[in-house]
């Protein structure tokens, strides 16, 4: 609410003073004199006098009424009319979109001027005339937009809720549909205003409007012109006034729309970068990864309304060469973070606040990610390391025949470009050379995949980054897919695999080791086949027998929801859902325990289940 | 636990989209549903299967009226919901309901839960206007919520309390046939168990007719009774949900099973090869015969009919090679 008070005293203010104009006390704005024509301000007109010796501040004011009553008015009626052909017509279709929307549309052919010339002939000029013409204009474009909104959110499921509950139509379209779509209706509105207040003074300044002596800004400007050379100041003042309105009902109408979304306006991420925040520690120690990565201490922050909150907390792993990690988590785990972090490509919001990720370079450097210029991490990006996307469709580019990211990627690095009809064939495309020259609509969920995958790997990648691959397709397609990125990682050896996903089962075909995570840590690692027979984390074997698959009458449920990285529990994070909850869990986070050479959990009393 | 006639009766149901073509042109037509006869008693659970455009959740907007049938009808007792009047069609949507996939879209951003699930009480007065507040705390109880949620808005719930609030919603006008389409598969692992369990109580404490319709077998396997498998348009096997699982008669069905990954089984078996069909071009005869292993040339000569299943009376297969021995 705070967001409204600025604009909107500032626009009390106008309309008080227009609407207080009689009793303020104001020369009379049509009383002339002569003599003191053109005149500079004085004390007793202090916006100076016009060509007729009128008092400039006082024909501002008394213009201000015609004026944004004739924008308020015109705008208001073209808002009710436009909204109510729009609704009806974007909610009925057929027939009744013809009448309402498409019928109103046939205004827009008119050149708005020509319209206005023949109702101010029709009518005669004046005030009325003006309302009844600038609403005729205007409300096409609200029919516009309100039809759109509506086409857009009558097919949204709460919107159908509504119907399968047998509400009335009429009560749908006014308590369900119109608040929804309200939020680019007043934008539209404010735009409106600001155009009727445009086009009322336009209409005045060619004598189609307000009749002289009565003032307005538009009448105002028109006779300044003529007296432009000797008196710039008399156009100044309607331009100022014109113009301060027009700002101030911009930026009402923008922060009403903000205030009425009930979910409140998200924080903006910022437009740099923070990534590079991290000091660069090249000079002293580097760790050696193992193997291919080796991911230490990750801690990531996204920012919140009360500070920081922590989304990753301090994540380790390693990938050795040709094997295959999972990382496994429900949402909010940080799963998809981790995976973003280690190919530099986390969202703006997301800062470092410290840990490692070495990746041993095909050169055979060793590269900490998170301290590399964007720069050196784009070289590796489709080189060294390559990612695959949850959703097919969105990740391929839809103006892009397929064959082209394929071959850029491969000329990028220095590869002949001539290969991407051996690397579609290589994925299991049918047509290889047809599938190249398809757009990504010619082309099914699965084949866009594959399309994906192809990409990915064109330049034989050491790390394969693949974030929930087969989360968006079927199961038949899914079966596929992971049949396709086992045949690459047995054909491809040495290319590692960091495979992210929700989905226990899927990830139980794929892995070789698993990670599990929880509310942005790392709360059980190991072989795959070892934890999902004997999980020595609780949550691990909850997720397992959650899992409906077992032929048993009633599944077992983890009760609660995880908790919101701004809320985490003081001592473990899983301790208010876990069964096996101890009063010492409740204060003491658990540190990852390692026993053998491959297994961790993190749980003050895993060695009970282990 | 299901007795007497069918309450809800499908006959030849179909329902075909046009896709492009708007005033000039007619555009190709698209059979999402095609001459589909289903029903349900009171007290069931049917659990409909397929992938992503086999026509699953047009079913079960054909089941609701939600959208019109291009052909066939639908039985609710004895009305054909496509004669009865707006009004009575009205009236009669208090006792059926749709609990939808996505609850972040399905209930409104800007008002309070309790007044969302006191939508279907006083649309139909089922309360006075005084006593709305406590039906609808109980409701909230019913769905394991806590009352005093009432007022906030969706977005301060997470997903598994937002579906939870879409089932309260669904279960205000006392329903006795509810739709729930894929509603866990927006959920994460965890909340989907509860949901399920959620569902499974309120059938038999409410003695709902349920249709649930999903892409995951295991989930359906735990709640229904009665499972349905389509593809491209059309029901290719049916029968008790436990029989079309341990032994599933349709090659499909078959595929659909073998592909499903699984925590226990370490060796799957080759995936079904290609993907569906477009449903403007469907393949001649049977839809399934381009991706079917079985199949043979005259599987595209005729469409094969829902038959009883060779050996097992309880279930109905729509398959050629129906009866001959498998491999």
């Amino acid at each position: 609410m705070q967001k409204l008070l600025m604009p909107g005293l500032l626009l009390t203010v106008i309309v008080a003073a227009a609407l207080l104009a009689p009793v303020l006390p104001l020369p009379d704005p049509v009383r002339q004199d002569v003599g003191a024509r053109l005149a500079g301000p004085s004390l007793a007109h202090w916006a100076g006098q016009d060509e007729y010796g009128r008092d400039v501040l006082a024909r501002l004011v008394w213009g201000a009424r015609v004026s944004l009553s004739v924008a308020f008015a015109a705008s208001f009626l073209a808002a009710i009319a436009g909204m109510f052909l729009g609704v009806l017509g974007g909610y009925f279709r057929g027939l009744v979109e013809l009448a309402t929307v498409r019928a109103a549309e046939v205004v827009l052919c008119f050149p708005p001027l020509l319209l206005a010339l023949l109702v101010v002939t029709l009518l005669g000029p004046g005030a009325d005339t003006l309302i009844f013409c600038l609403a005729i204009l205007f409300a096409p474009g609200f029919a516009r937009v309100a039809y759109a909104e509506t086409l857009a959110t009558r097919n949204l499921d709460y919107v159908t809720a509504q119907t399968s509950l047998g509400t009335p139509t009429v009560r749908i379209l006014m308590r369900t549909l119109l608040p929804n779509i309200a939020a680019p209706l007043i934008v539209q509105f404010s735009l409106t205003i600001a155009a009727a207040l445009l086009l009322e003074s336009g209409l005045s300044f060619l004598g189609l409007g307000v009749v002289p002596p009565a003032p307005s800004w538009g009448l105002m400007i028109r006779s300044a012109r003529a007296t432009m050379e000797q008196a710039p100041l008399l156009l100044v003042w309607p331009c100022l006034a014109l113009s301060g309105t027009v700002l101030i009902l911009n930026l009402l109408c923008d922060r009403l729309r903000d205030v009425l979304d009930p979910r409140g306006s998200r924080a903006r991420p910022g437009f740099l970068r923070t990534l590079a925040a991290l000091p660069s520690k090249r000079a002293t120690s580097m760790p050696t990864a193992s193997g291919l990565l080796s991911v230490r201490g990750l801690t990531l922050e996204a920012p919140g309304p009360h500070g920081p909150i922590p989304v990753v907390r301090g994540v380790e792993f390693d990938v050795a060469p040709g094997e295959t990690v999972a990382i496994v988590g429900e949402s909010g785990s940080g799963k998809t973070l981790t995976g973003l972090a280690i190919m530099g490509l986390l969202p703006p919001a997301i800062s470092v606040v410290s840990g490692e990720i070495v990746l041993s370079s095909r050169s055979g450097q060793q590269l900490d990610i998170l301290r590399l210029r964007e720069r050196e991490i784009r070289a590796l990006r489709g080189g060294d390391i390559a990612m695959v996307f949850q959703d097919p469709s969105s990740s391929l580019n839809p103006l892009h025949r397929t064959g082209s990211p394929i071959a850029e990627s491969l000329r990028a690095h220095g590869n002949p470009g001539h290969r991407v009809t051996e690397l579609l064939r290589r994925v299991g495309l049918p047509d290889p050379s047809r599938a190249a020259r398809a757009y990504p609509h010619e082309l099914s969920g699965g084949q866009r995949q594959r399309v994906m995958i192809a990409t990915a790997i064109a330049n034989h990648p050491r790390l394969l980054v693949a974030d929930e691959p087969t989360t968006a397709l079927d199961v038949t397609v899914q079966a596929q897919i992971l049949d396709l990125l086992s045949d690459l990682k047995r054909s491809d050896q040495g290319m590692g695999m960091i495979f992210v996903s929700h989905n226990l089962a899927v990830v139980s075909e794929i892995a070789d080791r698993v990670v599990v995570m929880y509310a942005g840590q790392v709360v059980e690692q190991g072989p795959a086949a070892e934890v999902f027979a004997h999980p020595h984390h609780p949550y691990t074997a909850a997720l397992i027998a959650s899992t409906p698959e077992d032929d048993i009458d009633r599944l077992a449920t983890i009760a609660g929801a995880v908790p919101q990285p701004w809320a985490l529990p003081q001592g473990c994070s899983f301790a208010p859902r876990c069964g096996h909850a101890t009063p010492g869990c409740e204060s003491q986070a658990p540190e990852l325990f390692r026993h053998g050479e491959r297994r961790a959990a993190r749980c003050l009393r895993w060695r009970e289940f282990a | 636990m299901t007795v007497g006639a069918p309450l809800v009766r499908a006959e030849g149901l179909s329902r075909s989209f046009t896709r492009g073509g708007r005033l000039l042109g007619r555009g190709v037509p698209l059979l999402a549903v095609q001459n589909i006869d289903f029903a349900i008693r009171r007290g069931e659970a049917v659990g409909v299967v397929g992938e992503s455009g086999c026509g699953k959740s047009t079913l079960g907007r054909l089941l609701l009226r939600l959208l019109p049938p291009s052909n066939g009808r639908v039985l609710f007792e004895d009305a054909d919901l496509a004669t009865l009047s707006h009004a009575k069609l009205r009236r009669l949507r208090r006792r059926m309901q749709m609990v939808f996939q996505d609850p972040y879209a399905s209930l409104d951003p800007r008002r309070s839960v309790g007044a969302q699930i006191a939508d279907g009480l006083t649309v139909h007065r089922l309360v006075a206007p005084k006593d709305a507040a406590d039906r609808v705390a109980a409701l909230l109880r019913q769905v394991q919520l806590d009352p005093s949620y009432a007022a906030r808005l969706p977005h301060q719930f997470s997903g598994g309390q937002r579906q939870r609030v879409a089932i309260a919603r669904a279960l205000a006008t006392q329903p006795d046939f509810v739709v729930a389409d894929e509603p866990v598969s927006a959920l994460d692992v965890s909340v989907q168990a509860q949901i399920v369990n959620l569902l499974a109580d309120l059938r038999s404490e409410l003695g709902l007719a349920l249709v649930f319709i999903s892409h995951d077998l295991h989930v359906v396997r735990h709640l229904c009774d009665r499972i349905v498998v389509m593809y491209l348009g059309r029901i290719v096997e049916q029968g008790p949900a436990r029989a079309v699982f341990d032994a599933p008669a349709h090659p499909y069905t078959r595929a659909l099973l073998a592909a499903t990954p699984s925590l226990h089984r370490r060796v799957r078996t080759a995936p079904l090869a290609g993907e569906l069909p477009s449903a403007s071009k469907p393949p001649s005869g049977c839809v399934f015969r381009t991706r079917c292993p079985d199949a043979r040339p005259r599987c595209a000569d005729a469409v094969p009919q829902l038959e009883p299943a060779s050996g097992d009376g309880t279930r109905q297969v729509a398959c050629w090679r129906n009866g001959e021995p498998t491999a």
